[in-house]
C-alpha cells in the first residue's frame, strides 16, 4: 500500500485552479523531485498535503486512512511534514528551541529524547555550532538549514521539500543534499526545486506539473530527457 | 524545573508579605492592594495578548465575573469569604471554556472586538437583572452580615505574595513544552502548528488561565472595597489599563509590565498629590502611550535592554 497518495484533488484560488486534479501515490523509501514553472502549483500541492489549505475537491490518504480533513498539527503527529519556500522559523526563539519545539510536539519525544534527537538533527543539518544563536541573526543559508531542521526533528514519514536549495551556491546545494540523502530511508522525500542539479542523485522519481496539473511522472532520466519537458518547462 | 533563585523569591515574597502586613500603614496597604492586583490582571492580559497573540478588549468582564461571583457566593452561601475567592476564580475558568468555544471562531481584531460585545452582553445582563442588584450593585455582605476586620490587611500581603508566585510560575511555566509553544505561538502561529502544536487547545488552556487569574485578581480587589457595581466592575477602564501597562511597558515580555504598572502608578499618585482632579493623569497616560507606540513600539522595557545591550556590544568590540 502507498505510504502517501492523493486522489483527483483540486484546489481552486477564486478562479485559479491552482491544483488541478492531480493523483498520485509514493510508497516508502520513494524520493520524488516535483518541478515545474512559477505558478504550476507545486507548493499549493505541497500545501494540501499538510494541511495548511483544504482542498477544493479530492481526497488524501496516508497508508490508507483519508487523511483530508485533519488538522495541520495532527498530520505533523501523523508524520507528515514540510521545510517552506520562505522559512518559517521564530525568530526571538534559539536556534536550538526552534528544532525542540517540532521534537517535542511533532515527534511527541520526553524531555530527555528530545534533547539528544535535537542535538542529533543540529549535527546533521551542520547547526550545531549556532545553537545557542536567536533564530533571527541567522544568515540566508543558515535559515534554509533551519528550516529543514525543523522538518526533520519531527520524525516525518513523509518530507515535503519546498525549494531548500534556492539561493543557495553550488557547494551548499551539494551539502544539502549529503543531508536530505542521509534521510532517505523509510520515508517519502518530496523535493519542489528549480535547480535539476540538486535533484539529480538524490530523486529517483520525477513529477512534473503545468498549470496545476501534473503533466509528467516517471523515472527521474527518462522524464528529465522528454520532449514535453524540455518544450513546457524549458521553454525550448 | 524550578531554579534555586525562584526558591528564594518565593520565600523573599512570603517574608515581605508577611512584614507588609505588619508594618505598612492602612491607607498604603489599600494603594499596594491595587498596585499588585492591577499588576496580576496586567500579566494576565500580557499573557493572553502578549504571547499567545490573542488581543481581548473585553477581560473586564472576568473582572466583573469575579467581582460579582466574590459577593453573590459570599452573600448567599455559608462559605466563608476567603474560600469564596479560591472557588470563584475556578468557576470563572470553567465558564471561560465554552466561551472560548464561540470566540474562537474570531481571529484578531474580530476576536478583540468579540470579547468586548461579549463583556458588554454581560454587563448588560447584569445591570437588567435586579436579582443581581441592577445598575445598583451589590454590598459585600458575607452571610448576610458586614464584613469584619480590615480586608485589605489579609489581601495586601496575599496579593503581593501572588505577584511574586505569578513571576516565578510564569518563568517556570515558559521553561515547559508548553511554554515553549507558547513563545513558538508568540513568534509565528502558523509556524507552531506546522511543527505539531495544537493552537486551539494551547489557545484555550491560556484562555481559560488568564480568565481565572484576572477573576481572581478582581475577588481580591473588591474583598477590600466591599461593595460592587456594574458599571465599575465591567468597566472599559479595566482593559484600558492593562493594556496601558502591558503594551508601554513591553508587550510579550514579564519584565514590561512591571515598568509599565510604575509609570501608571507613579504618574497618577504625583499627579493627584499635585492636585490635579479626577481623570486628568488620563490625559498625560493618552501622550505617553501613543509617543511610546509611535518612537518604541515594542514597549519601554525592550527598547531598554537592547540599548544596554547595543553599548555593551560596543564596549567588547
Ligand atoms: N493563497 C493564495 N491565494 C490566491 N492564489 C494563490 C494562493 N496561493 C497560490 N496561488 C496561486 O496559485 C497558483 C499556484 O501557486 P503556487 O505557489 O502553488 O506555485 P508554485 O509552483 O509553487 O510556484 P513557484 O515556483 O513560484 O514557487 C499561482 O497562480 C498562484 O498565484
Ligand atoms: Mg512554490
Amino acid at each position: 500500500m502507498a505510504l502517501i497518495s492523493t486522489e483527483d484533488v483540486s484546489r481552486l484560488f477564486g478562479s485559479v485552479c491552482a491544483v488541478d486534479r492531480v493523483s498520485v501515490e509514493l510508497n516508502e523509501g520513494e524520493s520524488v523531485g516535483l518541478i515545474g514553472p512559477n505558478g504550476a502549483g507545486k507548493t499549493t500541492l505541497l500545501s494540501l498535503l499538510t494541511g495548511s489549505l483544504k482542498p477544493t475537491r479530492g481526497k488524501i490518504t496516508m497508508d490508507g486512512i483519508d487523511v483530508t480533513m485533519l488538522p495541520v498539527f495532527a498530520r505533523v503527529t501523523a508524520g507528515i511534514a514540510r521545510a517552506a519556500q520562505i522559512p518559517q522559523t521564530f525568530n526571538r526563539l534559539t536556534v536550538r528551541e526552534n528544532v525542540l519545539l517540532p521534537a517535542y510536539f511533532g515527534a511527541q519525544l520526553s524531555q530527555h529524547d528530545a534533547g539528544v534527537w535535537v542535538d542529533e538533527v543540529l549535527e546533521m543539518t551542520d547547526l550545531f555550532d549556532r545553537a545557542g544563536q536567536q533564530a533571527a541573526s541567522l544568515g540566508l543559508l543558515d535559515r534554509k538549514r533551519l528550516e529543514l531542521a525543523k522538518a526533520v526533528a519531527s520524525k516525518p514519514r513523509v518530507l515535503l521539500l519546498d525549494e531548500v536549495a534556492a539561493g543557495l551556491t553550488e557547494p551548499e546545494i551539494a551539502s544539502i543534499k549529503e543531508v536530505v540523502k542521509r534521510l532517505q530511508p523509510g520515508r517519502v522525500i518530496i523535493w519542489v526545486e528549480h535547480i535539476p542539479f540538486a535533484l539529480q542523485g538524490v530523486c529517483s522519481r520525477l513529477l512534473v506539473m503545468d498549470k496545476g496539473a501534473k503533466l509528467l511522472d516517471g523515472p527521474f532520466d527518462e522524464v528529465w530527457a522528454s520532449d514535453v519537458l524540455q518544450s513546457t518547462y524549458m521553454g525550448m | 524545573m524550578i531554579r534555586t533563585i525562584e526558591i528564594v523569591a518565593l520565600v523573599l515574597g512570603a517574608i515581605i508579605a508577611w512584614l507588609a502586613a505588619a508594618y505598612v500603614d492602612s491607607g498604603l496597604q489599600f494603594l499596594l492592594c491595587e498596585v499588585f492586583l492591577l499588576f496580576i490582571m496586567a500579566q494576565m492580559w500580557n499573557l493572553l495578548a502578549g504571547y499567545a497573540g490573542q488581543v481581548s478588549f473585553g477581560q473586564q468582564m472576568f473582572v466583573g465575573l469575579g467581582a460579582y461571583g466574590l459577593c453573590l457566593m459570599a452573600n448567599n452561601t455559608g462559605i466563608p469569604v476567603w474560600g469564596v475567592i479560591v472557588i470563584v476564580p475556578v468557576i470563572v475558568g470553567l465558564l471561560s471554556i465554552p466561551l472560548g468555544m464561540v470566540v474562537f471562531h474570531l481571529k484578531h481584531a474580530y476576536f478583540a472586538i468579540g470579547m468586548w460585545v461579549a463583556a458588554e452582553v454581560v454587563f448588560q445582563f447584569v445591570v437588567k437583572t435586579p436579582a443581581l442588584g441592577g445598575s445598583g450593585g451589590i454590598v459585600l455582605r458575607p452571610g448576610g452580615e458586614m464584613m469584619q476586620g480590615f480586608p485589605e490587611q489579609t489581601v495586601l500581603p496575599v496579593s503581593l505574595f501572588l505577584s511574586m508566585a505569578l513571576i516565578v510560575g510564569l518563568r517556570v511555566f515558559l521553561r515547559s513544552k508548553l511554554g515553549l509553544a507558547t513563545l513558538a505561538v508568540r513568534d509565528n502561529e502558523a509556524a507552531a502548528e506546522a511543527a505539531g502544536v495544537n493552537i486551539w487547545r494551547l489557545h484555550m488552556i491560556l484562555f481559560t488561565l488568564t480568565g481565572a487569574g484576572t477573576a481572581l485578581a478582581a475577588a481580591l480587589y473588591y474583598t477590600t472595597t466591599l461593595f460592587v457595581t456594574p458599571l465599575d466592575a465591567f468597566g472599559a477602564k479595566w482593559v484600558v489599563l492593562m493594556m496601558f501597562i502591558v503594551v508601554v511597558g513591553g508587550l510579550g515580555t514579564l519584565t514590561g509590565p512591571v515598568v509599565g504598572l510604575a509609570l501608571f502608578i507613579g504618574i497618577r499618585e504625583l499627579m493627584t498629590a499635585a492636585g490635579y482632579s479626577g481623570g486628568q493623569y488620563w490625559i498625560v497616560m493618552g501622550l505617553l502611550s501613543t509617543g511610546v507606540l509611535l518612537f518604541l513600539p515594542q514597549g519601554l522595557w525592550p527598547a531598554f535592554s537592547n540599548y544596554v545591550q547595543s553599548l555593551r556590544g560596543k564596549a567588547s568590540s
